[in-house]
């Protein structure tokens, strides 16, 4: 009874992953085995799906363009929010209540909503087909929860931290750098894994904003790929797939506590 | 030393950045939205202040009509199946052998972690009615007069993309709930274990009632998210058969984007806006409104 109960929930659980076993097979397959054979492995192991796509289409493009738009929201939101955390939670400035307050708000309005205003605001600003059409909007969403971890993070440490710098006669930007900085450390690898899941995954504003071929990123790609390009290749979906989902998969893979600890912080932040 | 620090200066070249980028990327563009719902906008140029026509014109069309209906489906999907098949995994978790439940916890968060895009895409492989998974499971059982083309039928569209999403977050949101088990403090269930309480009388005693806050958390997350649903439609079936499978977000893409209805678009979002407002005020007001106190 007991097994039988345990059995029950392990194979609940490959239910979860039989998709990944179904893309990596089916990435593997060619394209007339792809239908005749969709569910079992592959019967000859078509590698060359991998390197068509590489070669034969842009997806190193999209992939570099990913890579691009992911780092720069990570660098922007992480060094701007930790400054604004910083100055909240320990400088005396009459309006940090109120900046907190306003900060926060960004966590409740869901990015789909201002993507008209968004497009005509990057038009205006003259960034429309540079890679800041996407990052800025990213980082800007990407602050409210970036600038609440670090705040909290920040309140608990000892105020003797910087008073020791104070002695020594170093400036509030050395002090920043030099002792902040490294100190919050474990909060910015859970915001870079967080902004990291949300970027690289991210769509319905790419779609938009990242619709031109030469700023495309992974999603765009491989969507307009799957619509247009590949729809009877299985084999080279398969494949693309992968290679959109491979960062994420390594990552989850090394940092699989990590990415839980992050996607569960706001639970129990509240 | 706090007074050392804070200079004028010291605090607006710390804070500046970040307001900046907040107010102008995530805040500002809700004031055009609004200017532009009020005009005949055509996404270069407003052609003139058109009062509430746009909203006016926008609710007389079906399709606006229809995607609020599946909009809400999905937000009925996730929130009243979803929900408490989510809550009976975590009490699940919490119950199982260290192993199993690294493996579930793993398993279960995975396709949170994958694009909707390579989600969607798998899926229409599933239900393609060919050689799909659901068609050749319905065959292998002899049950051949259920199969059918799941994502171009009127009636199994919409359910068929819900299940998909249903799928996708139904793990992480176990582990948000499995989160807050593990917070309540382990002298509680050993008091109900000594009063002789089965492993139901617990969860339905204790847990449950211990877990409002995270509940509500929860509740909020999903019913938002829901309300925002978009890109599974977008790569699943581009809203069609028809417009059928069209949600709220998306007709506002439609109408924008496709029909360079800008104005009409920002209608639609503003119409949005009001409704997740008025669901998130309905979940904090009626919700688990006693605090609990551990």
């Amino acid at each position: 009874m007991k097994n039988g109960i345990r059995l029950f929930w392990f194979v609940v659980g490959c239910t979860f992953l039989f998709p990944l076993y179904w893309m990596i097979s089916m990435s593997l397959k060619s394209k007339s085995e792809a239908y005749v054979n969709p569910f079992g492995l592959p019967k000859a192991w078509a590698w060359n799906n991998y390197i068509e796509v590489l070669s034969k289409y842009d997806f190193p493009l999209y992939f570099k363009n990913s890579v691009i738009y992911t780092g720069g929201t990570i660098v922007i939101t992480l060094v701007a929010g930790t400054m604004l955390a910083y100055c909240l939670s320990r400088m005396s400035w009459k309006f940090n209540g109120a900046a907190l307050f306003y900060v926060s708000l960004g966590l409740i309005v869901p990015i789909e909503v201002v993507v008209i205003p968004l497009f005509q605001l990057v038009k205006s600003l003259h960034i429309k087909d540079t890679y800041f059409a996407l990052i800025l909007p990213y980082t800007g969403f990407s602050l409210a929860s970036c600038v609440l971890m670090l705040f909290a993070f920040l309140r608990s440490l000892p105020k003797e931290l910087e008073e020791a710098a104070c002695i020594d006669g170093t400036n509030v930007y050395q002090a920043f750098f030099r002792i902040i900085f490294p100190i919050v450390r474990p909060a910015l690898m859970t915001q870079s894994v967080l902004i990291f899941m949300r970027v690289w995954n991210e769509f319905p504003l790419a779609f938009i904003l990242g619709a031109r071929d030469q700023f495309r990123p992974l999603t765009v790609g491989l969507h307009s790929f799957f619509v247009s390009v590949g729809v009877s290749h299985w084999g080279h979906i398969g494949a693309a797939m992968m290679l959109t989902s491979l960062p994420t998969i390594i990552i989850y893979m090394i940092g699989n506590e990590k990415i839980e600890n992050a996607l569960t912080a706001g639970a129990i932040l509240k | 030393m706090n007074k050392y620090f804070s200079t004028k200066t010291s605090i607006a070249v710390f804070a500046a950045p970040a307001l900046l980028l907040f107010t102008v990327f995530c805040v500002y563009p809700l004031l055009p939205q609004l200017w532009m719902s009020l005009h005949n906008h055509n996404g270069f140029q407003s052609l003139g202040f058109v009062g509430l026509d746009n909203y006016l014109s926008v609710m007389k069309t079906s399709s606006f009509w229809v995607s609020h209906k599946n909009t809400y489906l999905i937000v009925a999907i996730s929130v009243l199946i979803g929900l408490p098949l989510s809550m009976v995994f975590a009490l699940f978790i919490d119950v199982q052998t260290p192993r199993l439940r690294r493996f579930f916890k793993s398993a279960a968060m995975f396709p949170a972690i994958l694009s909707v895009i390579v989600v969607s895409q798998i899926w229409v492989a599933f239900y393609e009615p060919n050689w799909g998974l659901f068609n050749a499971i319905l065959r292998s059982i002899g049950l051949d007069g259920l199969t059918r083309s799941w994502l171009t039928n009127e009636k199994t569209v919409m359910i068929s993309i819900g299940l998909t999403f249903l799928w996708q977050y139904i793990g992480l949101n176990a582990i948000l709930l499995y989160t807050g088990i593990k917070t309540i403090p382990k002298n509680y269930y050993e008091a109900a274990l000594i009063d002789g309480a089965n492993a139901f009388q617990v969860s339905t005693r204790i847990t449950i009632p211990l877990l409002q806050d995270v509940m509500k958390y929860v509740l909020i997350l999903s019913s938002l998210g829901s309300m925002a649903f978009y890109a599974h439609v977008r790569v699943m079936t581009a809203g069609g058969p028809g417009d059928l499978s069209r949600t709220v977000i998306y007709q506002m893409y439609y109408t924008a984007f496709d029909t360079s209805q800008f104005g009409k678009g920002t209608a639609i979002a503003v119409i949005f806006i009001l409704q997740c407002l008025v669901i998130s005020f309905l979940i904090q007001r009626f919700v688990a409104r006693e605090k609990v106190e551990f």
